[in-house]
């Protein structure tokens, strides 16, 4: 039963349509992401579906209600941004509240439901500061508390963590989903990080010039990507024209679509059954932390692998080696 | 060094230049009588006690203040709103503002007081009203400017959907998180505007003149009767200027920490 439901959504400013008849539809709980290029529309969705953008066709069900013409303060909704957007003037504690006081709640369920959340992002300590005076990783976590606390039907959040760094990030991205899935929140995340996208997710949408590239779990955009585009924007896949396939394999029976991936983790050091052996010649031999990528070439073509790292790793002195593929891992694209 | 010997010495020029008329106009008003000698003949509170004696002076500050204040508060009940509306929600207006601060610039004070007369003198509306209005749009530019400003530095647009998201209403997000955030900027164009109608003499002595005594009328009185109070009245508005900017520049400052 769809919770949240979005259909034929359509905006377009000064001519130019930025979302094209959009259908989307998110269950109760569930965590969705959008995700995309600059410039694809995804922050324009999440705002019309805030209220903050009225779209010029289309609507949008909340819990089963048309909420098209609702203003944002009526939505029910909670949003994040990406530049926090606290209120300067009020400490922590302030900016939570202000939620609560605008739904004229009693002081104190107020303080309970305040306490509760600061609790929950781990803020205890902190009610007194200032935006000003917190680090970004904590403006981020009174934001999000600022969200939570009133009990939004769904949660939206604008690339809550694209201003900080590469740990913090992570740590948040946990937080993040393990709040989630305790307050059983429906929360709709937008990012253009494909890696937080899929750490993050129960479901993806992945988007291009306000088109839907394509929808699903996180493991089926990895492992089935439907287009050319959703290949090359989600991971390093190989992407090979047919020409190409069957020069790498020598082998032209059976390939017949224009284009094809392949993951470059799909490559194995020890045989597989059935599939095919390639040998290449090594161009370029990189670390990447835990994995070593080879960019390999065969018959003119060129693609990469990537392995496991092995501490006995003595391709340094190796000039080709030799792989295996599983049939199956050569994807066909449209 | 040469160079640096030169510009103490150009900066000593200038600031004597700037400086000894106003450590003139402030001996004068203590002194008992200057004509022939370089220095005052004896120094003495006369002349302010005189005028802060004359109950004439006494008024004339009060209507001073009344003007200035009214066309101030005036200016940040109804103006500080609209620009902030204009700059949200109706951005294409802004072009508008921006022509009628340039000008306010164009127009001279002395075509401003006729037009003024002409379109108001027999409408049988007070002309301290008509001049108050004409306050109200010169100080545009300082109220336009600071305002503008200050909504630029919190990121205005984003607080209010904040707020707005959060269950607020435009008219309460805007009270309890917008004016407070752009307080202190404001104040400080207030000031501004303020002092500067406190000086005003062009329109309200063509408008109004001995109807409505303010300080400046009543100081160009005085300059023809006695050099003393004269001075003695520039004293004590340079003093109220001296403190005024202190106070704008104090709250500048701490505006600049904050963010
Ligand atoms: N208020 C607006 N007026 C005019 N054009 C707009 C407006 N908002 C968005 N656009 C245009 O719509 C397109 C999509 O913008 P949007 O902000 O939704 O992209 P995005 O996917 O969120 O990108 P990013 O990842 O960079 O945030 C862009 O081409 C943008 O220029
Ligand atoms: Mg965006």
């Amino acid at each position: 039963m769809s919770f949240l439901t979005i259909e034929k959504i359509k905006k377009s400013f000064n001519n130019e349509t930025v979302l094209h008849h959009l259908n989307l539809s998110i269950k109760e709980g569930e965590f969705v992401t959008l995700l995309g290029p600059s410039g694809c529309g995804k922050s324009t969705l999440l705002r019309t579906i805030a209220g903050l953008i009225h779209p010029d066709e289309g609507t949008i069900h909340i819990d089963g209600k048309n909420v098209t013409e609702v203003k944002p303060k009526d939505r029910q909704v909670g949003m994040v941004f990406q530049s926090y957007a606290l209120f300067p003037n009020m400490t922590v504690q302030e900016n939570i509240e202000f939620g609560l006081k605008m739904k004229k709640l009693d002081k104190e369920s107020i303080k309970q439901n305040v306490a509760r959340v600061i609790e929950l992002v781990e803020l205890t300590g902190k009610e007194r500061s200032y935006p000003r005076e917190l680090s970004g990783g904590q403006q981020q976590r009174v934001a999000l508390a600022r969200s939570l606390v009133t009990q939004p039907k769904v949660l939206l959040l604008d690339e809550p963590l694209s201003a900080l760094d590469a740990q913090i990030r992570k740590n948040l991205q946990k937080q993040l989903r393990s709040i989630q899935q305790e307050l059983n929140m429906t929360t709709i995340l937008v990012t253009h990080d494909q890696e937080e996208a899929m750490a993050v997710s129960d479901y993806i949408y992945i988007m291009n010039k306000g088109h839907i590239a394509q929808s699903g779990s996180p493991h089926e955009i990895y492992t089935r990507p439907a287009s050319e585009f959703v290949a090359r924007f989600i991971g390093n896949y190989n992407v090979l024209s047919r020409k190409e396939i069957s020069n790498l394999f020598n082998d032209d029976n059976g390939y017949t679509r224009d284009i094809y991936a392949i993951r470059p983790e799909a490559f194995s050091e020890a045989p597989v059954k059935d599939g095919y052996e390639i040998t290449g010649k090594i161009q370029k031999m990189t670390m990447l932390g835990n994995i070593t990528r080879y960019e390999l070439e065969v018959n003119n073509v060129c693609f990469i692998a990537d392995h496991l790292h092995k501490i006995e790793e003595d391709s340094q002195k190796r000039e080709t080696i030799t792989l295996y593929l599983n049939r199956k891992d050569v994807i066909s694209l449209t | 060094m040469k160079k640096s010997f030169y510009h103490y010495i150009t900066i000593g020029i200038v600031v004597l230049y700037l400086l000894i008329p106003l450590l003139g106009t402030f001996l004068y008003s203590f002194a008992t009588s200057w004509h022939k000698t370089i220095l005052p003949e004896g120094l003495t509170f006369k002349w302010y006690i005189e005028l802060f004696g004359d109950i004439r002076f006494l008024e004339s500050l009060g209507r001073s203040l009344i003007l200035s204040l009214g066309a101030t508060i005036l200016t940040l009940i109804i103006m500080v709103p609209a620009i902030f509306s204009i700059i949200l929600y109706a951005p294409k207006l802004e072009k508008i503002v921006q022509s009628l601060v340039v000008m306010t610039y164009a127009m001279p004070g002395i075509i401003l007081a006729v037009g003024l007369i002409r379109a108001y003198s027999t409408s049988g509306v007070s002309m301290v009203l008509i001049t108050i209005g004409a306050y109200f749009v010169g100080i545009l530019p300082y109220m336009y400017q600071g305002t503008r400003n200050s909504l630029r530095n919190i990121n205005a647009e984003t607080l209010m959907e904040a707020a707005e998201i959060l269950g607020a209403s435009r008219y309460t997000a805007f009270i309890k998180v917008i004016v407070p955030n752009i307080m202190s900027g404001i104040l400080v164009s207030s000031l501004l505007s303020f002092s500067i109608l406190f000086g005003e003499f062009v329109l309200i002595n063509l408008l109004v003149g001995g109807h409505f005594e303010t300080v400046q009328i009543y100081l160009y009185q005085k300059l023809s009767q006695s050099g003393h109070i004269a001075s003695a009245i520039v004293v004590c508005y340079f003093i109220l200027i001296s403190i005024l900017s202190a106070v704008m520049i104090k709250m500048t400052r701490q505006k600049k920490e904050t963010i």
